[in-house]
């Protein structure tokens, strides 16, 4: 796997002829987009001025500026429609083969819903999305992840539908360098958070959509994370100590709520992140630093579970 | 129903509680060390293949190897008591843990494929004998949480119920590696 710096070399100089060519479709876009929003906000305010006035109903502004915000965000998703998809083709496809040549990158797929239900981390999901799949394999282990999209359907009295959503966010399956028979998850910590040690041991004691509660013997792990699992002995067999420490980092860097199981031999890691992962940014430019290495970042940090955790070391007797 | 009829509906009621979540505890202990000793066992029965692969080679080891030897024997003895296992626990993980240093200096040992194997099943052996304990630890703290905490500890009196001793974590475990050394050698 190569390393950050010439990933951020690679962006800048390899695919330096293409960011110029995207970055001027992105300026022409950005234009494009501004025109067609002030016209869009005028023909609206036209059509909603004159209907206030003559109803004098305040429900009339509310449901106005719902209907303005959802059709303007349809209207913007497909302008930015061809360039993103010619941004992920022509920059996150390099980047990914020069990360390492084992991986490919697909842009329309996701992680499997099967996958995400066996992790066991959320409840099962009514209907799901994502995209930017990545698949392949780093240093002989089997890895995986996408954005993913898993939403809850609600129905009400009058039988109309709503949804709401289960988890959004990255979601990582690797192979784990264990065998293990059970199921092992880990979840962030918010009992014992609000409510301190001792209360909220007992409430996630009383947890009856889980298996038993695992006290674990690492305080900061201990602190940010809650363990469940249908073995005791088994649970501390996956989460040694150095496997702990290891994970808590992790969810420093990350900074954002992590969710981690084991199930069948693999690791799930579902990292809550209210925002897409290979997105192009239509009203920043592609040179900006910043903006590589988001890109860069992000790419480096979920690969990089891989040599942390140490996932590719084989010294038990599972065999390769 | 008078008042004195559900006081006491009550107290027995906790009481009972009381009692049942002492007897949970007390099981679990149990049940875990049971685990435990499935793992010890598998160690134990490593040793012999072990010993005899390494023996050939390692001439200057020979007492280090006797130890080892004697120490399985030791554990293998009917009726010994759950504090004596948890006693030679201790002693075969350092004394397996020096033979593991020792094969270091074997290169011919080293690419030995039968002695690998030995390795990588004995590291696997070692780390759920590992998990095993942590597991054992946890359930006797809070074993002795209960049996020392007011108010379940006039009732674990009463039972008859004693404080159990936990796993002590081998010296060698909790050193951290020292890189240093790792280079000069």
């Amino acid at each position: 796997m190569k390393s950050k710096s010439f990933l951020t070399d690679f962006y800048y100089k390899s695919l330096y002829p293409i960011l110029e060519d995207l970055e001027k479709d992105r300026k022409q876009l950005r234009y494009r987009i501004i025109v067609i929003g002030i016209i869009y906000t005028l023909i609206f305010a036209l059509i909603l001025i004159p209907l206030y006035s003559s109803i004098q109903d305040e429900d009339v502004l509310i449901f106005g500026a719902f209907g303005y915000i959802a059709l303007g965000g349809i209207i913007y998703k497909f302008l930015i429609k061809d360039y993103t998809s010619e941004f992920k083709e022509k920059i996150i496809s390099p980047l990914i083969d020069a990360l390492d040549e084992n991986l490919s990158y697909h842009k329309d797929l996701h992680i499997s819903e099967h996958l995400f239900s066996r992790s066991k981390l959320f409840s099962n999901p009514d209907r799901h999305s994502g995209n930017d799949l990545v698949k392949g394999e780093i240093k002989n282990t089997k890895i995986r992840f996408s954005d993913f999209h898993a939403e809850k359907r609600h129905r009400n009295s009058k039988g109309r539908d709503s949804w709401s959503t289960i988890f959004k966010g990255l979601f990582v399956v690797a192979e784990f360098n264990k065998n293990f028979i059970g199921q092992t998850v880990v979840l962030p910590d918010t009992a014992q958070n609000t409510f301190g040690d001792l209360i909220g041991h007992w409430l996630q004691s009383k947890n009856i959509g889980r298996d038993e509660l695992v006290k674990m013997d690492d305080t900061e792990f201990e602190k940010k994370f809650v363990v469940y699992s249908d073995d005791q002995i088994e649970a501390r067999y996956i989460l040694s100590h150095s496997i702990m420490k290891k994970l808590s980092t992790f969810e420093k860097k990350f900074g954002h709520p992590l969710y981690i199981s084991f199930v069948r031999n693999h690791i799930h890691l579902a990292i809550y992140y209210d925002k897409d992962m290979f997105e192009p940014s239509i009203f920043r430019s592609l040179f900006e630093y910043k903006t590589a290495m988001e890109y860069v970042d992000t790419l480096h940090l979920v690969t990089g579970i891989i040599e942390e955790l140490k996932l590719n070391q084989r010294i038990w007797s599972k065999s390769e | 129903m008078s008042t004195p009829l559900i006081i006491l509906i009550v107290v027995i009621l906790v009481l009972v509680l009381m009692y049942n979540s002492l007897v949970n505890k007390k099981n679990q202990v149990e049940n875990i060390f049971a685990s435990v000793d499935i793992q010890l066992k598998k160690r134990y029965d490593l040793i012999p293949n072990l010993v005899a692969s390494v023996s050939k080679y390692m001439e200057h080891e020979k007492s280090l190897l006797e130890e080892v030897t004697k120490l399985r024997a030791d554990a293998n003895k009917a009726n010994i008591s759950d504090e004596k296992k948890i006693e030679l626990d201790a002693k075969i993980s350092s004394a397996l843990g020096s033979l593991m240093i020792a094969v270091e200096n074997y290169p011919d040992l080293k690419a030995n494929e039968n002695v690998m194997h030995l390795q990588r099943t004995l590291n696997e052996v070692e780390e759920q004998i590992s998990a095993s304990r942590r597991a054992y630890n946890q359930a006797v703290t809070d074993y002795n949480n209960a049996i020392e905490m007011i108010p379940t500890n006039f009732m674990a009196s009463a039972m008859n119920y004693k404080r159990k001793q936990v796993f002590e974590i081998v010296e060698a475990e909790r050193k951290n590696v020292d890189v240093k050394k790792l280079f000069n050698s």
